[in-house]
């Protein structure tokens, strides 16, 4: 007896095409796996080597599991040079991003044209890492701080113009129709209306890039842009796996603390 | 006769706080070894580097850069594919609902120490096991991959809605089939998503692994801007702005489709 | 700069508002890009110094040519002439600087949530203030005294530092009236002010905007929606349909059947608001 009431064999609806998608997906991926692995075009997956060289590796392993305490002093110079390089490229960065991010809104930027314009510009720009500008910025200005917080700089701004763009475009059109309706100028409204809802915005994301900018710096100096990266380059080229491992939980720590700080900051902020 | 404004309030919190963050910024700048003055001459100069880079890039080397930009993808998406198959299942067990205690809070911790140490200086640890190949850059990929789509994972996880799990279980479902039924028709375009994410990212960092040595992009970068070659420089640069800004696309093109059409099977 | 001084004025009185202005407008239609015509054709003039109600069902033109007072919506064809000014030919700086006689309120009373309510009011000075100044934030002492009256005007000069988002529905309106005022306006006009708000807030907001025209000898002119509120505030009502006037006469014996013509429908208990 089926619903309708009607006797007879149950009338079962068609099965909904499409269902070879994920399965073709799941090849695809496959198939990519299997060409990128193998030895003649790609990475070459051979764990053979890795078994032979296995005890070279446990020495090092072993280095790496009794720090170096005693090296401590010498890494108070770096450390704190990696964390200057952060303040300031997240400091230069953030004021950077802030004209450009109302530029970048549609909210606050009705041309459309520059808007593209400088989209473009910026989505280019955050294709590169930072270390590749950090690499090409040595060789242009020299070793030291420098070209470590042009790079960092270069990094932060695409990234915080893009988040704080979008967190724009969230917000309602009305106050800034108000501002135009009582005479101001684009630029007037977007500083006295458009801003102050954005600043919660913007601190976290600028608070979010500072994190990322430590990280960052720690490993700047191994093309020679300051910071730790400097030290890890010495060490690592003496094998001092020792003297790398406590550079590790410096970084390490630094790197929570930092997040758990900035965490609370910006639970506080909304 | 004139209106007489309330006072203004003044946040002591506010005031000490910029006070803090003012005094951290002047005394990095003041501190850090940078001479200040040299920052003149850098507009000039900089413009005469990108006049060098991309007034003739060098397109006879072409060939190469793709080669190796290929080996960099391919070191992002083995690393990406490793992260995943190592991270997933560890990311359930993390989850609040699905692993003991200790075992959660070993995970997360795991995931924390491993996401917090850059890419690279895995790379620097693991070479004298692995070598200086691509597969060094893979494996180190991969292993910060667990940090971070484990966190990404577990997070997901928990975010589920409780509804089809609870249904799952009420019918008598094991915890695997609860996973498979509950957890992952509902969990499964945010897995994707960020997968994709992830991949975007290691596409990235592979062309930085390369600074070390073990081969890509950022391999012949370092040579070429050693050499102070720099029309090559910049073709290259160009070839790293390009393809990565394809996979981006690609990959959010893909990501949309993925949120937005999500049905259930 | 010409700032209106304030010394001169008694204890308790008001300074007496610069002139109001009129609106003429002839023949004026506005047609939007996808072909919708919002208003086809409107002759009126509105003498300086009166309060209008302007009622119409969504969609007969309200907002449209409330908007093109102010030259937020263009017009297609016909000539708009406020305070002398003709809007056709206006543009640029000189259209802001129009925009700062006008005085505008909106129903969803369109504040910048996350400031004080003083930055807020600050923006009616906007127009009169330099861009260096509005970068800075830093407002004249002037400014910010004219600012406060208007708050006080309004009865909530207390809450000058509160962040504006904390403020309830009426007082965020009043704020918005507030902003209007600092601008010194010859003219105000509201898009359904009190359409957001309950009934005892809404009869105390328009009678707030009815003080302003009857104290300060401002034309105000008021998009409504609710018939009782259209009658008692305002001594003329203009009623839309489609685009076009259907009614024009005294607000205060405008008859049920005279909506009724105005909607093209009977009128509804959503269409009264109550005490």
């Amino acid at each position: 007896m089926t619903a309708d009431g009607t006797s007879g064999p149950l009338r079962i609806p068609r099965r909904p095409r499409g269902r070879w998608k994920p399965w073709l997906a799941l090849a695809v991926v496959a198939a990519i796996t299997a060409v990128t692995a193998s030895p003649q075009w790609g990475v070459a997956v051979a764990f053979d080597a890795i078994a032979r060289n296995w005890q070279n590796g446990a020495l090092k392993i072993v280095q790496l599991l009794q720090p170096d305490w005693a090296f401590w002093p010498r890494t108070v110079a770096p450390l704190l040079e990696t964390l200057q390089m952060a303040v300031i490229a997240t400091v230069v960065g953030a004021l950077l991003s802030l004209p450009l991010s109302l530029w970048a809104a549609k909210l606050t930027n009705p041309h459309a044209v520059g808007r593209g314009i400088l989209r473009t510009v910026l989505n280019a720009v955050r294709s590169v890492p930072d270390l590749l500008y950090a690499s090409v910025l040595v060789a242009m200005v020299g070793v030291g701080a420098l070209p470590g917080i042009i790079a960092l700089v270069l990094f932060n701004v695409g990234i915080i113009v893009k988040l704080v763009s979008e967190a724009i475009e969230s917000n309602d059109a009305g106050p800034l129709e108000a501002g135009r309706a009582a005479g101001g100028s684009q630029l007037q409204v977007n500083r006295a209306i458009a801003l102050p809802d954005v600043w919660p915005s913007f601190i976290n994301q600028t608070l979010y890039v500072f994190e990322l900018n430590v990280r960052a710096s720690t490993v700047l100096g191994l093309v020679g842009a300051g910071g730790l990266g400097l030290l890890i380059d010495a060490v690592r080229t003496y094998y001092r796996y020792d003297q790398l491992s406590l550079i590790i939980l410096e970084i390490l720590v630094i790197v929570v603390v930092i997040d758990l700080v900035s965490s609370a900051i910006r639970k506080r902020l909304v | 006769m004139s209106v007489i404004a309330p006072p203004k309030p003044r946040s002591r919190i506010l005031l000490v706080s910029a006070l803090i963050v003012t005094a951290v910024v002047v005394a990095s700048f003041w501190s850090v070894d940078v001479t200040w003055s040299r920052l003149i001459d850098l507009p000039a100069d900089i413009a005469r580097y990108l006049w060098l880079m991309f007034s003739a890039p060098t397109w006879e080397k072409l060939p190469e850069a793709l080669a190796q930009t290929w080996r960099s993808v391919a070191m992002a998406w083995i690393g990406t594919v490793l992260g995943i198959v190592v991270a997933t299942p560890l990311s359930f067990l993390a989850a609040r609902g699905f692993g003991p205690a200790p075992v959660r809070w070993a995970l997360r911790g795991l995931f924390s120490v491993i996401r917090a140490v850059p890419e690279i200086i895995i790379a620097i640890i693991i070479l004298s096991v692995t070598g200086l190949t691509p597969l060094t850059g893979a494996l180190a990929l991969a292993i910060n991959g667990v940090g971070t789509l484990g966190k990404w994972g577990y997070e997901s996880i928990e975010g589920v809605p409780r509804g089809p799990i609870e249904a799952v279980r009420a019918s008598g479902g094991s915890t695997s089939q609860v996973l498979r039924w509950g957890v992952w028709p509902s969990a499964t375009p945010e897995f994707l998503s960020f997968w994709l994410y992830r991949f975007e990212i290691n596409v990235r960092s592979s062309a930085v692994l390369g600074l070390i040595g073990v081969g890509g992009i950022g391999d012949m970068l370092t040579s070429y801007t050693q050499y102070r070659e720099w029309s090559t420089v910049g073709m290259l640069l160009i070839v790293v702005v390009v393809v990565t800004m394809s996979i981006d696309a690609v990959s959010a093109a893909i990501r949309r489709r993925i949120t937005e059409g999500a049905r259930t099977r | 700069m010409t700032i209106h001084s304030h010394d001169s004025a008694g204890v308790g009185t008001t300074v007496p508002a610069p002139a109001p202005w009129a609106i003429r407008m002839r023949d004026v239609t506005v047609r939007y890009p996808n072909g919708v015509v919002a208003l086809d054709g409107i002759t009126l003039d509105i003498e300086p110094g009166e309060m209008v109600s302007v009622v119409g069902l969504s969609g007969s033109g309200k907002s449209s040519m409330i908007r093109t007072i102010n030259g937020l919506v263009p017009i297609t064809s016909g000539s708009l002439t406020v305070g002398g000014h003709a809007l056709e030919s206006t543009s640029g700086r000189q259209l802001r600087r129009l925009r700062g006689e006008i005085g505008m309120i909106f129903q969803g009373f369109n504040l910048a949530g996350r400031t004080s309510v003083l930055n807020n009011v600050l923006v009616g000075r906007l127009a009169h203030t330099s861009l260096w100044r509005t970068l800075l934030g830093a407002y004249t002492d002037a400014d910010k005294q004219i600012a406060f009256e208007a708050l006080d005007r309004v009865g909530i000069l207390a809450k000058a530092w509160d962040r504006a988002s904390s403020l309830s529905g009426g007082q965020q309106q009043r704020v918005a009236i507030a902003r209007a005022l600092s601008q010194q306006p010859r003219l105000v006009l509201a898009d359904e002010p009190v359409a957001s708000l309950d009934p005892p807030t809404a009869h105390a907001v328009m009678g707030d905007l009815r003080r302003i025209n009857e104290e300060l000898g401002i034309t105000v002119l008021t998009n409504l929606h609710l018939v009782d509120l259209a009658r008692t505030y305002g001594t003329r009502m203009i009623g839309l349909r489609a685009g076009e006037v259907v009614y024009d006469g005294p607000a205060a014996t405008a008859t049920d059947a005279d909506f009724e013509r105005i909607y093209g429908r009977s009128i509804e208990a959503e269409d009264v608001l109550g005490r």
